[in-house]
């Protein structure tokens, strides 16, 4: 089912959540809202699940205008952050929740019940827990018990809520995976929160970006590491070395009032000077870090470092010590202008 | 409540669980039947006496020395319940002996026990022949019947409150600060004095102002053990009482409303307390 | 605990430890633990005939019923207020709430003649309701109705009391997921918030019936001390203890200690429920 939002705004007393967000989403897509805690992203998530109403704007389901309709009658599968498990039921009886509330007319037969909730409890490989209570599982066990019990109620629409933030690494990324082939199984409209940028970029389809209640970016994952938007894109998805005065980017014409932005993997460096916009800089430290070596430099008369990152062949090819003199210059960079860069968050 | 809907909305969060006002109005409701409109009944009834007329009433000798009794024999008590209500936390929190656990739960029983049994126990134990009477008649001291007696009830009653109030905050003073402190060189004493009380200090106070806030409005336990003598042990609750199998419902009306303003203003200053010390960050 | 993993730097020495105990415990002892031995003590002192001859009079018969009927109605009362006061306090944001909050604990600042008081100011012979009540021959004070509504009123904040942190500490998350399932309001509140608080709402129950069953001061002004009639447990121990009949008075007032020590009783065990599931859901979270 496709989603449609126009010109949602939300105010939490004099706090702006939502400012004026308009959104597509299409069928089967896998989204997810990325953004620092406050930018307003749960509240979208609980605004399309009808847990918040929107102050202003459109919420469209499939062409038809939802905003009325409450959180029971969407059709939405809702995973809350901390999974919301119902802590004095069996696993089973948390799955089957769903199941049994529906009106009479239309509920299942006991053996119809327990059959879906088994299919869903294989489907999430946790059938062997069913007589478990929440208390008696692990963070991940929650997650996917979480998730069937969302998937139950057969919605059209999937929404996460950080679904893996309370998790430790190493069972992050085995969730992750899970999900894109989960998602891939199942083929249904998915958003999900997430300030984890890795988690954005390796599990979605395509990612929004988000600040302050505003939307800064919306692309596929490679879009919005390949070419940020927006300054706050740049800072958020990644690293980024700025270069404020033009002494320092002698490589562009345009830094009146403007701050240039290069990745750190995006700088070459070379012994003698290429050409008159190459920078003169001192090498300050190296640092080998698995693949990748870390370069840090220091700008020549000034006390401006600049991150570097090499690839080991790169660096092996032509080696680098502290205090090395050498030079450098950009493959690509974006300028942006000042007043652009006001709101950026400290990275 | 037929409140439309921006305003509504203003009034208080959206959120997608039922029965707000369905809850909120009964509560009111109900609050305003029981509580709101009988206690403003009472402030009612003092303004037709006029200001000239209520202090007619409330300012003669009886209802002054009745509120002094019930004042200075409800500090003693809250005092007394401060200091040993602190050392008992300290030993259910800190110490490990048998039978703790029914210790700790006795503790709770000024709460559960009818003031009534209180107050004729007290009696009985206190009385001149009475188990623990005897030994104060031996030393010339007289408990029961005298305001001694009184301070005895209110102690019982008010005993729980300090304990209670202290336990959970000194449950969570870490150790590791006073082990900080104890490797920098403190003493046990100076630990507790600069580590742990400050951090308990608040709670203390809190369960003071209870103790304290309790034992004024006290009634059922401390008259059957007072001997209720006007102007030395007669205390307020008991005046109301007297005033009204009198039919002075006047009189009963202002005493009771000194009484109320002095508990609406301790409930006030018990919420401050809890408001700072959740400031102080103390948990 | 932290005795558990408090280290030597932080104890006290064996000697002060025992006096710390010695003198809290005696203090304890004095204050709590004789009285009440010397409650069943002194009901029991003319031997087991005399305790079930004082049970079986008429007179305290009727004492025990009207306590059973003024906390039978003053609890359920209670109950069905507690619940909509946590429901609409824990689970919603409003303006006002610390106020309400306040509101509902006054009844514990007010002292219990003071309460009783303004029942009788209210529908007394001279009160305001007083007369219409004469008129239509209806009595309240000095009768069983007002002994129920004096009890509602010392009891009233107990319940809500109990479950409004309570509830206020699950949060709405459970609540939100059963909505999204598609549960309804009474789906909702039956199924996931009533199993939550059980042991809360228990809790909350004993204490205020405790409360209800042991109440005094507020009674005794609404009652008229009228035997037989308007005599409730509390108010019957008075009357015999000032009529010198001792073992009667101690013979009632063991039973409002039997109902104390119930009480705590299951206080000890729900506290202990309680910290087993808090342990849960700490591990939720």
């Amino acid at each position: 089912m496709s989603i449609i939002i126009e010109n949602i705004s939300k105010h939490f007393g004099n706090f702006k959540a939502l400012d004026n967000i308009n959104l597509e989403v299409g069928s089967g897509e896998l989204l997810a809202l990325l953004g620092p805690s406050g930018c307003g992203k749960t509240s979208l998530l609980r605004i399309i699940g009808g847990l918040e109403l929107p102050d202003t704007g459109k919420l469209l389901f499939h062409g038809e205008d939802v905003k009325s309709r409450d959180a029971c009658n969407r059709n939405v599968g809702f995973v809350f952050q901390h999974y919301a498990l119902f802590r004095h039921m069996s696993v089973f009886e948390n799955v089957a929740f769903g199941l049994r509330v529906k009106p009479k007319h239309i509920r299942y037969k006991e053996a119809e019940i327990k059959r879906r909730v088994h299919e869903l409890l294989e489907l999430v490989q946790l059938d062997w827990l069913a007589d478990r209570f929440p208390a008696q599982l692990s963070g991940g066990q929650r997650q996917r018990i979480a998730l069937a019990r969302a998937l139950a109620v057969e919605p059209k629409i999937l929404l996460l809520d950080e679904p893996f933030g309370a998790l430790d690494a190493q069972v992050r990324k085995e969730l992750r995976r899970w999900l894109r082939r989960l998602h891939d199984e199942l083929h249904i409209t998915s958003i999900f929160v997430t300030h984890d940028q890795e988690e954005a970029l390796e599990v979605s389809d395509r990612v929004v970006v988000m600040n302050k209640g505003r939307i800064e970016q919306v692309g596929t994952p490679d879009e919005v590491y390949a070419q940020p938007a927006t300054p706050f894109v740049y800072q958020f998805i990644g690293n980024v070395n700025l270069f404020h005065s033009r002494d320092h980017a002698p490589w562009t014409q345009q830094l009146d009032d403007a701050i240039a932005y290069v990745r750190p993997h995006d700088i070459d460096i070379s012994v003698s000077a290429q050409d008159e916009t190459s920078l003169p800089v001192v090498v300050n430290l190296v640092r080998a870090i698995g693949a990748i070596v870390r370069v840090e430099v220091e700008i020549d008369g000034s006390h401006e470092l600049i991150e570097i990152e090499l690839s080991r062949e790169r660096f092996d090819a032509a080696p680098l010590a502290c205090g090395d003199r050498v030079y450098i210059r950009p493959r690509q960079f974006r300028v942006f202008q000042k007043e652009e860069t006001d709101e950026l968050p400290a990275t | 409540m037929a409140l439309s809907s921006p305003a509504h909305s203003r009034f208080r969060a959206h959120s997608v669980l039922p029965g707000f006002n369905l809850a909120l109005g009964y509560t009111l409701l109900y609050l305003s039947l029981i509580v709101l409109i009988p206690l403003s009944a009472l402030f009612v009834k003092t303004a037709t006496l006029g200001l000239d007329g209520f202090f007619e009433l409330a300012v003669n000798d009886r209802v002054v020395s009745s509120l002094r009794v019930t004042f200075v024999c409800s500090l003693v008590a809250a005092v007394i319940n401060a200091i040993f209500g602190l050392l008992v936390a300290w030993v259910l929190v800190r110490y490990r002996f048998p039978g703790k656990r029914i210790v700790d739960a006795l503790v709770d029983l000024p709460f559960a026990l009818p003031t009534a049994v209180a107050g004729i126990t007290l009696a009985t134990l206190y009385a001149p022949h009475g188990w623990i009477g005897q030994y104060f008649a031996a030393m010339g001291i007289k408990v029961a019947y005298t305001p001694l007696g009184i301070v005895v009830a209110l102690t019982f009653i008010g005993l729980p409150f300090v304990v209670r109030t202290v336990q959970p905050v000194l449950e969570d003073v870490e150790v590791g600060v006073e082990e900080a402190a104890a490797c920098l060189g403190a003493t046990r004493f100076e630990v507790f004095r600069r580590v742990i009380f400050p951090a308990i200090y608040p709670a203390l106070l809190t369960g003071f102002s209870l103790a304290f806030a309790r034992a004024i409005g006290e009634y059922g336990s401390v008259i059957f053990i007072a001997g209720n003598m006007p102007y030395i042990s007669e205390i307020s609750p008991l005046l109301i009482v007297a005033k009204l199998e009198q039919y002075d419902y006047a009189g009963a009306t202002a005493i009771a409303v000194i009484m109320l303003l002095i508990s609406f203003a301790l409930l006030l200053t018990i919420n401050a307390l809890q408001w700072w010390a959740s400031k102080r960050g103390v948990r | 605990m932290a005795h558990s993993t408090q280290g030597i730097a932080t104890h006290e020495s064996k000697t002060v430890t025992r006096v710390f105990i010695t003198i809290a415990l005696g203090y304890l002892l004095l204050f709590l633990g004789l009285p009440l031995f010397a409650v069943f003590y002194q009901a029991l002192s003319k031997g087991w005939d005399l305790y079930y001859a004082a049970l079986l009079e008429p007179d305290a018969w009727s004492a025990i019923k009207l306590t059973f009927i003024a906390a039978a109605i003053a609890v359920p009362c209670n109950l069905v207020f507690g619940i909509a006061a946590a429901w609409s306090i824990a689970k919603f944001d409003f303006k006002g709430k610390s106020m309400l909050i306040t509101l509902i604990d006054l009844p514990f600042a007010v002292s219990p003649v003071v309460s009783g008081l303004v029942y009788v100011l209210l529908f007394g012979a001279q009160g305001w309701f007083g007369p219409w009540l004469q008129e239509h021959d209806l009595k309240l004070i000095f009768a069983v109705p007002g002994i129920v509504l004096a009890t509602i009123f010392v009891t009233f904040p107990f319940i809500a009391r109990e479950l409004i942190p309570l509830m206020q500490a699950q949060g709405k998350d459970e609540e939100e997921a059963a909505v999204s399932l598609g549960a309804s309001g009474w789906q909702t509140f039956s199924r996931v918030t009533l199993p939550n608080i059980k042991w809360g709402l228990l809790y909350g129950v004993i204490l205020c019936n405790a409360r209800a069953m042991g109440e005094f001061g507020a009674v005794s002004v609404v009652s008229g001390h009228i035997r037989g009639m308007t005599n409730t447990m509390p108010l019957h121990v008075e009357i015999l203890y000032n009529e010198y009949n001792f073992v009667a008075a101690f013979t009632i007032a063991s039973l409002l200690a039997l109902l104390a020590l119930v009480t705590l009783l299951v206080k000890s065990v729900v506290e202990w429920q309680a910290i087993r599931s808090g342990a849960a859901i700490r591990s939720l979270i």
